[in-house]
């Protein structure tokens, strides 16, 4: 057990490791031709033909993925506690918001062109459109499932509503808000990619959708492994900013 | 000499029409001030109810809260509260968590720092002011609660069966800290207990609550003088009234 957390970097590499190799020879022995279905050598030499390209787009779809996240973020943070403050609030707003996010929000990619043109703001709009939801819900949740002898406790000592909800129900809801950040930050890059399939002229999710128009299937594989392997990043900075900031709520190994 | 608190034919009543239920019905007690008074009764009887309506957290239908001698009918900032749980915010260390009442009232938090440690010291949590109330026992932990409680000054402490979480040792060790506390503080305090021999070691007077609606069955004046030794649990005095009381409870 001593070496469990080597086992724990080292083990999902050498599986993926495995799967490569099967995946590989699997290809080789069947002759499926590279645009069905490309081996990863063939995906490994796309990323060595196009190193600039690839960071290039990278760099657009990371972006507006991030700004969108950020937005949404902070878009829902703030909305939560009007929600949370007042019932009547809620009440009146929630079921429009629910409402909204039922719209499959990839039919809003040409209407936001329209508006907003091919440049990053539509990319940025998609992808916060489709991340606010679920980080919104459960910070919202966390916020007004406060016990009620804490809140009566502080209603003792003359605190108004708001007063104990900025004390308290917010810090309180922050490792819910941050760990929502994880689903938010899946969501803004499914955003941010539909809208470059859809109405844009660069970043990962338009060289997806051309380089498959030129049966350049290696390529666009090298696109998926660059998604996966960025969000998953990203996902692990947040969960270090977490532990960090909300190690409080981790006090419990489980 | 005017009560501290006086609850003059309070009646609680919990929901409206049919669906409703009277928790307290016509409750008179007078509490003076410095005074002990502990409630007891079966449970569901409304103990908990009175504590709220002295705190202000629960407006009763009929009757009135007159505390020094002013009606008062919302939360005001003279009580102090601790409840069975301890309540305190993970994210928050010891110090921190005792302050919250006066953060939370945007009160001059640094102006009350002396009299945090004050009360630190006088749970005995020395050193433990930076710790974390999940580093802490439970009965460590209702400490902290208590000096939370008492961090404003209140004039009035509530109990709600603060210490029936804790083991014997503690619960007894926590009886002789709150009588200190309580001396030192001059607080008029108000008990509510499940455990008879708590109610009659701390009290000067304990009120015997019959159930459903809940009225006052009747007092029992405990005549030993405060502070009293833990010792005293096994003379025969006190368990005369630890068996009457009982039996007031009972019937
Ligand atoms: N918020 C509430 N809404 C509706 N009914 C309530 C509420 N709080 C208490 N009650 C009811 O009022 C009655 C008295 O409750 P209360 O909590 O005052 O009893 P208690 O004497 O403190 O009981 P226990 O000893 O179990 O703590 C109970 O029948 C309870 O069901
Ligand atoms: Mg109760």
């Amino acid at each position: 057990m001593a070496s469990g957390k080597k086992f724990k970097v080292i083990n999902p590499l050498l599986t993926l490791l495995l799967l490569g190799i099967a995946w590989e020879l699997v290809i080789r022995v069947s002759n499926i031709p590279n645009y069905v279905l490309p081996p990863p050598s063939a995906i490994l030499a796309a990323f060595g033909s196009y190193p600039w390209y690839l960071t290039y787009n990278l760099a657009e779809t990371l972006t507006s993925a991030l700004i969108g996240l950020a937005i949404a973020a902070a878009f829902s943070l703030t909305l939560s506690i009007p929600l949370a403050y007042s019932e009547a609030v809620r009440e009146s707003v929630y079921p429009l918001i629910t409402g909204f996010n039922a719209i499959p929000r990839a039919a809003l990619v040409p209407l936001l062109a329209l508006w907003f043109g091919l440049g990053a703001a539509p990319r940025v709009l998609t992808a916060f459109l489709i991340a606010f939801f679920p980080i919104l819900v459960p910070t919202l949740t966390a916020m007004i499932t406060m016990e009620k002898e804490l809140w009566e406790m502080l209603q003792s000592f003359g605190a108004s509503k708001g007063q104990i909800l900025i004390k308290v129900a917010v810090p309180r809801a922050m490792p819910y808000f941050l760990s929502s950040l994880h689903m938010g930050l899946t969501s803004a890059f499914v955003g941010s990619v539909i809208a470059e399939m859809v109405a844009s002229d660069r970043g990962l999710g338009y060289v997806i959708l051309s380089s498959t128009s030129r049966l350049d299937t290696p390529l666009a594989f090298a696109c998926l492994i660059l998604l996966a392997l960025t969000t998953f990043l990203i996902s692990k900075v947040l969960s270090l900013v977490e532990r960090r900031v909300v190690g409080w709520a981790y006090r419990v190994n489980i | 000499m005017e009560p501290a608190i006086r609850l003059c034919g309070i009646t609680v009543r919990y929901g409206n029409g049919d669906g409703g239920l009277v928790a307290v019905a016509d409750v008179d007690l007078d509490v003076m001030p410095g005074e002990v008074v502990s409630i007891v009764g079966k449970s569901g009887c409304g103990k908990t109810t009175l504590l709220k309506v002295i705190a202000g957290l629960v407006k009763p239908v009929r009757g009135e809260l007159v505390l020094n001698g002013h009606k008062a009918n919302t939360p005001h900032r003279g009580v102090g509260m601790l409840f069975q749980s301890p309540l305190l915010l993970p994210w928050r260390t010891v110090i921190k968590n005792i302050l919250l009442p006066i953060e939370v009232l945007n009160g001059d938090v640094r102006s009350y720092l002396s009299r945090a440690y004050e009360l630190i010291e006088k749970v005995g949590l020395k050193g433990f002011e930076n710790s974390y109330p999940w580093e802490l026992s439970g009965g460590m932990q209702q400490r902290v609660a208590l000096c939370r409680a008492l961090i404003h000054k209140p004039s009035t402490l509530l109990l709600d069966e603060p210490f029936s979480a804790l083991d014997a040792i503690t619960r007894e060790e926590m009886w002789g800290l709150l009588q200190e506390i309580i001396e030192y503080e001059r607080c008029t305090t108000v008990l509510v207990t499940h455990d008879v021999r708590e109610a009659v070691l701390l009290s000067d007077r304990v009120v015997v609550i019959s159930g459903r609606p809940g009225r006052v069955r009747s007092e029992v004046r405990v005549d030993f003088r405060r502070p009293r030794g833990l010792d005293i649990q096994y003379t025969k005095e006190f368990n005369d009234y630890v068996a009457m009381i009982k039996s007031l409870i009972g019937d």
